[in-house]
């Protein structure tokens, strides 16, 4: 491993991912398995968020590590490792959103499946019998969230579980989703103004917009809403 | 249930103001632009308002679970990636042979030019023995008859007055 001088080393010295990383592309196995313990869950973490299925999230994780594997000859330490390993993250997550598309069409003719924004405006919508007056419980309020971040779009999630979860900068965000640091700032404001509108009936008390309402009355949220603001789950303006 | 919501493919498109106030969370706003959003800020009830939507919405996400692999992954994966190595390890191998080949065959021709150039430079730089023969050839023909001769300054003479070169050219 020849790390001639320059930024590559200097950087390579104060990552211990790079350095890492650097070790795997000269051919050690115990580095590789460092790393892939460091980033196993965060890479777990944000497939499952973005394919909706802990299997399949699991399944593309080990597809990414093998291409880490693959591409060690690839990798130059100019970027920080989490940038690369994403990058690798984003196209194989790319991937298998598209061949989930084309069998969606392929299958098309079934009932549609209700979207995560349909679900929650069920939740939110739901009679009063089935939905008592009370707070939302944590895990409740979790699978609200999840459906907000589940009815965004693909790069919009991507963007958002980079920026929340990997506390990653614009442009660091923009080198892994191969996008513009600009891209990456209107994807993310729009992503945050979506999420807003989508949970807006949940952020006051914490209880679901419907609770004590009878089914066919006026949108729950229209309560809970804060004032000034459409209290109904968003529209989209386009 | 039949209001339409944002779906995977539209987008709610969001404000310049809102685009300027998410930066600013992210602390993507360089000192000049942050303190024009904090002037913003202190004189705007609404534009406030707008900022601490974005960012209890955003805090919500907070709440969402991280994902924990078993042991089992990480062995399944480690093993997948072994098995990748070996057949990397394998290809090569099998491939080296050829390399050799073609890095002996280069080895060769390199020789071989190598040999060619000797060849060529020597040639060029050391006498043809036939030329010199060739040369001699009037000399060598009549040798016995020269070696009758005793007196040395007597053949030089006759070289002198061109003898032999004049047979060389005129059987030339």
């Amino acid at each position: 491993m020849a790390i001639t001088e320059s930024s590559g080393e200097r950087r390579a010295l104060r990552d211990p991912d790079v350095r890492l990383m650097l070790e795997v592309r000269a051919g050690s196995a115990a580095a590789f398995e460092e790393l892939m313990l460091r980033y196993q869950n965060r890479v777990v973490t944000v497939l499952e968020h973005l394919v909706g299925s802990r299997d399949q999230a699991e399944d593309l994780a080990q597809e990414v590590f093998l291409r880490v594997y693959r591409s060690r000859h690839k990798y130059h330490p100019d970027a920080k490792f989490s940038t690369w390993l994403f990058t690798i993250v984003n196209n194989v997550a790319s991937n298998a959103l598209r061949s989930q598309r084309r069998r969606r069409e392929v299958t098309v003719g079934s009932t549609p499946s209700a979207s995560s924004a349909e679900c929650l405006d069920s939740m939110a919508t739901a009679p009063s019998g089935q939905m008592p007056a009370r707070q939302l419980d944590k895990a409740e309020m979790r699978e609200v969230i999840r459906m907000a971040l589940a009815s965004l779009s693909e790069r919009q999630r991507l963007a958002v579980l980079l920026c929340k979860f990997e506390e990653m900068s614009y442009a660091e965000i923009a080198e892994a989703m191969e996008l513009s640091p600009q891209a990456i700032k209107s994807l993310l404001a729009r992503a945050r103004v979506n999420l807003r509108q989508l949970l807006e009936p949940y952020l006051q008390h914490g209880e679901f917009p419907g609770a004590g309402r009878k089914s066919g009355e006026d949108r729950p949220g229209d309560a809970a809403g804060p004032p000034g603001e459409p209290a109904s789950p968003p529209t989209p303006d386009t | 249930m039949s209001r339409e919501l944002p779906s995977l493919e539209t987008e709610t498109p969001a404000t310049p103001l809102e685009e300027r106030l998410v930066a600013y969370l992210d602390g993507e706003l360089d000192a000049q632009e942050s303190r024009a959003v904090e002037e913003l800020l202190s004189r705007d009830p609404q534009a406030r308002e707008t900022l601490e939507r974005l960012e209890r919405a955003w805090h919500l996400l907070d709440a969402l679970p991280r994902s924990e692999v078993g042991d089992q992954f990480t062995q399944s994966t480690l093993e997948m990636v072994t098995v990748a190595a070996e057949d990397e390890v394998r290809r090569e191998a099998a491939g080296q042979p050829r390399r050799r080949i073609r890095r002996w065959l280069l080895g060769m021709s390199g020789a071989a030019a190598a040999a060619l150039a000797g060849y060529l430079a020597a040639a060029a730089w050391t006498p043809d023995p036939n030329r010199v023969l060739l040369e001699d050839l009037p000399v060598i023909e009549d040798l016995d008859e020269y070696r009758q001769i005793d007196d040395i300054e007597f053949l030089r003479l006759l070289h002198k007055e061109g003898l032999f070169t004049q047979e060389a050219g005129d059987e030339g």
